[in-house]
């Protein structure tokens, strides 16, 4: 009986390995084709006077947050040569269950220009009211560089910040917000005029 | 079972949606839109035509103890490919169904039919009843998505999940009305019906 249950287990998880291979590479396009389409809509009041350029691969150096990693792939935003602003991926293991992505544009002042939540498996009703199309709180960062608010206030209300947070789900915006704190502030002390290109 | 019982139960007399009111979860948390109605209804239906399948292809194989298990994995094994396809073909979909793509899983409707059926049944009769009955929750998903999508503009409440309770209850209710109307249509008529077909004594008269 073991080992029959032992097989079924065998049989069904080569089924979902073979289905797995199989669509791998077409979810990975899909994937890269979704990010392409936030990028676009994220960047475009910088679109407007330039273009999209090579995505280039960028070493933080000195500590960086763990919100950008040690490394980051970055679209720059380019105008004759020069970075208008960039779209950078921001990430955060905070959140209520796995990682959370986010895409953020910032223009070469470090203003934010907009922000998305690209990935992310938070509760359905509670958590995921950070996706632009369920509720309109992505957009209040929209405008702000670090330096606008206190460093006190780059925190939900609950714990004495600036940014709403939601009822019955608060680790998932407090989780976006010191991640894209702790990535701004970091970017601003760094290279203070944006102009990252190697 | 006829092909015709069975395709009379899963679209009405014994609707997964109305009448078994099986899978209300995510019924009433995904029929916000007409897309993502359609989108889950057809996963879900996917799942249950394979799963039907499947476990009547393996139910000689199956001693009773570990039924339940096997069918579990078969049921997850299923879902999870669902979620890969939907993910590889129609990605926008994958996002806006979010966690509920993966919770088919946990939709009582499937274990519910290879349990009562496919456990029992031919390949064909339970691949049958499979899409049957996986019509039957879809239908009812995707009126109730276009419903709450069409007056969600003018009744805020109709976007919100209480608001699907209340259009799913709507729905049950009509549904009894009409059920019951077409039965007393029906027995009203049959005299002579009888009377034609006396030779045959046993059965579904009808």
């Amino acid at each position: 009986m073991t080992w029959r249950l032992a097989l079924f287990g065998l049989i069904s998880s080569l089924v979902v390995g073979l289905v797995y291979v199989w669509t791998a590479p077409m979810i990975e396009t899909a994937r890269e084709n979704a990010r392409l389409d936030a990028l676009f809509a994220l960047a475009a009041p910088l679109l407007k006077d330039g273009d999209l350029g090579q995505p280039t691969e960028i070493r933080w150096p000195d500590a960086p947050p763990e919100s950008l990693g040690a490394s980051s792939i970055v679209t720059p935003i380019v105008h004759n040569d020069q970075w208008l602003g960039m779209v950078l991926p921001v990430q955060t293991n905070d959140g209520y269950s796995g990682p959370i992505k986010l895409l953020m544009a910032i223009d070469r002042s470090g203003r934010i220009v907009g922000l998305r939540a690209i990935e992310h498996r938070e509760t359905p009703g509670l958590g995921d009211r950070i996706e632009v199309r369920k509720s309109d709180w992505m957009l209040s960062f929209n405008g702000l560089r670090y330096t606008d608010l206190a460093p006190a206030d780059w925190a939900v209300r609950p714990d004495g910040g600036q940014f709403d947070s939601f009822t019955g789900a608060t680790i998932t915006p407090r989780a976006v917000v010191s991640a894209v704190a702790s990535a701004l502030s970091y970017l601003e002390q760094q290279n203070p005029t944006m102009e990252w290109a190697p | 079972m006829s092909a015709r019982t069975l395709w009379a139960n899963g679209l009405w007399t014994q609707n997964p949606g109305l009448v078994q009111l099986l899978g209300l979860c995510p019924l009433l948390a995904v029929s916000n839109t007409f897309e993502n109605a359609l989108g889950l209804g057809l996963a879900t239906m996917f799942v249950l035509v394979l799963s039907n399948a499947s476990i009547s292809l393996i139910r000689s194989l199956v001693p009773d103890a570990i039924r339940l298990p096997v069918f579990v994995l078969v049921i997850a094994a299923l879902t999870t490919c669902a979620e890969l396809l939907v993910q590889a073909l129609h990605y926008p979909l994958y996002q806006s169904l979010g966690i509920f793509l993966p919770l088919i899983v946990t939709n009582c409707l499937i274990l519910g039919r290879a349990e009562a059926l496919a456990r029992r049944e031919s390949i064909l009769v339970s691949t049958l009843d499979g899409l049957a009955q996986g019509l039957g929750f879809l239908w009812v998903l995707v009126v109730l998505g276009i419903l709450r999508e069409a007056l969600s503009d003018t009744l805020i409440l109709a976007a919100l999940p209480p608001g699907a309770f209340i259009a799913l209850g709507l729905l049950v209710a009509l549904h009894r009305v009409l059920q019951s109307f077409l039965r007393a249509q029906r027995q009203t008529t049959p005299t002579e019906d009888i009377a034609s077909r006396r030779v045959r004594t046993t059965g579904d008269v009808s």
